[in-house]
């Protein structure tokens, strides 16, 4: 198990991650969701090892990252934002590197790199300068890199930026693959990836954490109303007052629809209300003589669970904005008690007159 | 560690790199050689090879940066520094690693200049002890410019600058003592006295004549055990100042 605490990283005045405590499970994927600039990298480069951090602690497999920093890297395998690759090295001799470095037995690396080449598909591609590789290359060697040594913890900063779209799939089957043996902690700006990939999520903004919890939770959270789309074939108003009628609606929007006779509704149900309401609607349509040609039930999805944690008023972050907000009320104090003295010259004023 | 100084030494002899900085070496060489040669007066037909050196040294001014510029400049450009402090490697192995990588190649140059005095072997008489005695002087002198050179790269991300730089700073070392000579700093006793404490040059000129003292080896070893922890806090230094 990883255990994160309290973990804090000060750039100059400016705090870029904010006393953030999280765990991470054995054989489990944690998805670390944000903006860009939300602090992700800088919280991974941390539990990596690689910046130290202002305050708190990461533990990793009970060995602590900034007291026993060689036991706890050996159980690391990381993959930064940028895969970090010698241009002018072959990829063979690249991980037969990385693999010295992680103190893999030379009798063994033969077998490591050819495992990590084959589950990566970059076997075609061993002999060849880096530096003339795609991007995706690159990053699937970078990938190779951080799992040669099969350690148990990986770190992957943004994994599947560059690739192409099948690449993209590849790799998320990889990962989901990688969670039978390892704990995983992987970020990610794209939410379809987080939700299809990992079993927990953890969302930051500015350095905060906004929500941990599972995908299913966070669905829930949001409210779980659910939203109705119907498209119906005959009179728009009888249509439209028989479901406003309905128990369980609550908002109902007309929307366009194309063809002659047909209308569509985005029908808001209340919160709570689901298949029951959906059926009575449905029910009372026909009964009333109106065709149903469509009909489907929206879910709120993770795209809006973010989108809504991301803007939640954030508190104060960073010394500078204390700062401000420490002058801002001195001024005001300030200002308070200059009235008083204006009134005093304007009585003044007054009585000269 | 060693495969830290082995990816160093790949990176110097899968490229050309080492190649070209050794014939450059021996070309300079060449031509020292050559005008100690055309200088010979009959009757006693004699040169000394110390004095070779002395002169060579002044070109590991240009050539030591080149070699070293590329150490810890080229790690961060690549973003290759996160794997190395990510890997179950300390940073003082990481230093010793590289430095030793490149100590290799500096011998790989020197090997290439016996091949002069194995050539006045051949067809003269070779004074051995005083030869001994300089190439040990010679590799003081390079494994300190090295350890400078590897610090100055280790300051900054582009390793032209490195070289610069280094060129500038090893140009102070050489000629520190001539300064600490003039008329103007021999006003101050005291202020002289320190800086000549910091040349380099009269400590080498002892080895090409053929004395091994101590307290010059104190004096070379001591540079170097400073600039190598200075790289160390200096890597340190930016990883917990970074922002």
């Amino acid at each position: 198990m990883i255990t994160i605490e309290n973990l804090t990283k000060y750039y100059g005045t400016n705090r870029a991650v904010n006393n953030i405590s999280f765990t991470i499970n054995d054989n489990e994927i944690l998805g670390f969701l944000g903006p860009n600039g939300a602090g992700k990298s800088t919280t991974m480069n941390m539990i990596a090892g690689y910046l130290p951090m202002s305050a708190g602690k990461v533990t990793i497999f009970g060995s602590d990252i900034s007291k026993e920093p060689v036991a706890a890297k050996k159980n690391i395998g990381y993959l930064p934002e940028i895969p970090p690759v010698y241009p002018d090295m072959r990829v063979r001799e690249y991980l037969s590197f990385c693999a010295g470095l992680k103190r893999i037995r030379s009798s063994e690396r033969r077998d490591e790199i050819a495992r990590v080449t084959k589950l990566l598909k970059i076997e075609d591609v061993q002999d060849k300068l880096i530096k003339n590789l795609s991007k995706g290359y690159k990053q699937r060697v970078g990938f190779a890199q951080a799992l040669l040594g099969n350690p148990k913890f990986l770190i992957l900063d943004e994994p599947t930026v560059g690739l192409d779209p099948n690449q993209v799939i590849e790799v998320r089957n990889i990962i989901k693959d990688l969670k039978k043996e390892h704990s995983v902690i992987f970020s990610s700006h794209i939410l379809s990836e987080v939700s299809a990939v990992c079993d927990r999520v953890v969302i930051i903004n500015k350095g905060d954490i906004k929500a941990i919890d599972t995908i299913e939770n966070l669905e829930k959270k949001l409210g779980g109303s659910l939203t109705l789309h119907i498209k119906v074939k005959g009179d728009r108003t009888k249509a439209s007052n028989i479901i406003e009628l309905t128990d369980g609606v609550q908002e109902i929007t007309a929307i366009d629809a194309e063809g002659n006779d047909f209308f569509a509704f985005a029908v808001k149900l209340k919160e709570g209300a689901g298949d029951d309401t959906k059926n009575a609607i449905m029910a009372e349509l026909i009964k009333r003589g109106i065709q149903i040609s469509e009909i489907y039930t929206e879910k709120p999805d993770l795209e809006a669970v973010f989108v809504d944690m991301i803007n939640k008023a954030s508190t104060k972050n960073g010394l500078l904005d204390l700062l401000d907000e420490i002058k801002s009320e001195t001024e005001n104090g300030s200002e308070a008690e200059d009235e008083p003295e204006e009134s005093d010259e304007d009585e003044e004023k007054e009585d000269a007159e | 560690m060693f495969s830290i100084y082995k990816k160093e030494l790949q990176s110097f002899f899968y490229t050309p790199f080492a190649y070209v900085i050794t014939a450059l070496f021996m070309f300079l060489f060449t031509y020292m050689f050559n005008s100690a040669l055309g200088d010979l007066e009959r009757p006693i037909l004699q040169f000394t090879f110390p004095d070779i050196f002395y002169n060579v040294i002044f070109f590991f001014i240009f050539l030591i940066p080149i070699l070293t510029m590329r150490t810890f400049a080229d790690e961060r450009r690549f973003g290759t520094e996160v794997l190395l402090m990510t890997s179950p490697v300390s940073v003082i192995q990481i230093i010793i690693g590289k430095y030793l990588a490149n100590l290799t190649v500096f011998l790989f140059m020197m090997a290439g200049s016996a091949f002069f005095p194995i050539f006045t072997h051949l067809h003269g008489t070779l004074i051995m002890n005083q030869l001994i005695c300089a190439y040990i002087g010679f590799f003081a002198w390079g494994a300190m410019f090295i350890a400078i050179g590897m610090l100055i790269s280790s300051f900054t991300e582009n390793s032209i600058i490195a070289a610069v730089i280094g060129e500038i700073v090893m140009w102070i070392f050489m000629f520190i003592d001539d300064f600490s000579r003039t008329d103007f700093i021999m006003q101050f006793p005291k202020l002289q006295s320190v800086l000549y404490a910091f040349a380099a040059q009269p400590r080498f000129a002892y080895f090409s004549q053929g004395f091994i003292r101590l307290s010059d080896l104190v004096f070379f070893a001591s540079a170097i055990i400073v600039c190598l922890s200075w790289n160390f806090i200096a890597i340190e230094r930016r990883r917990w100042k970074r922002g």
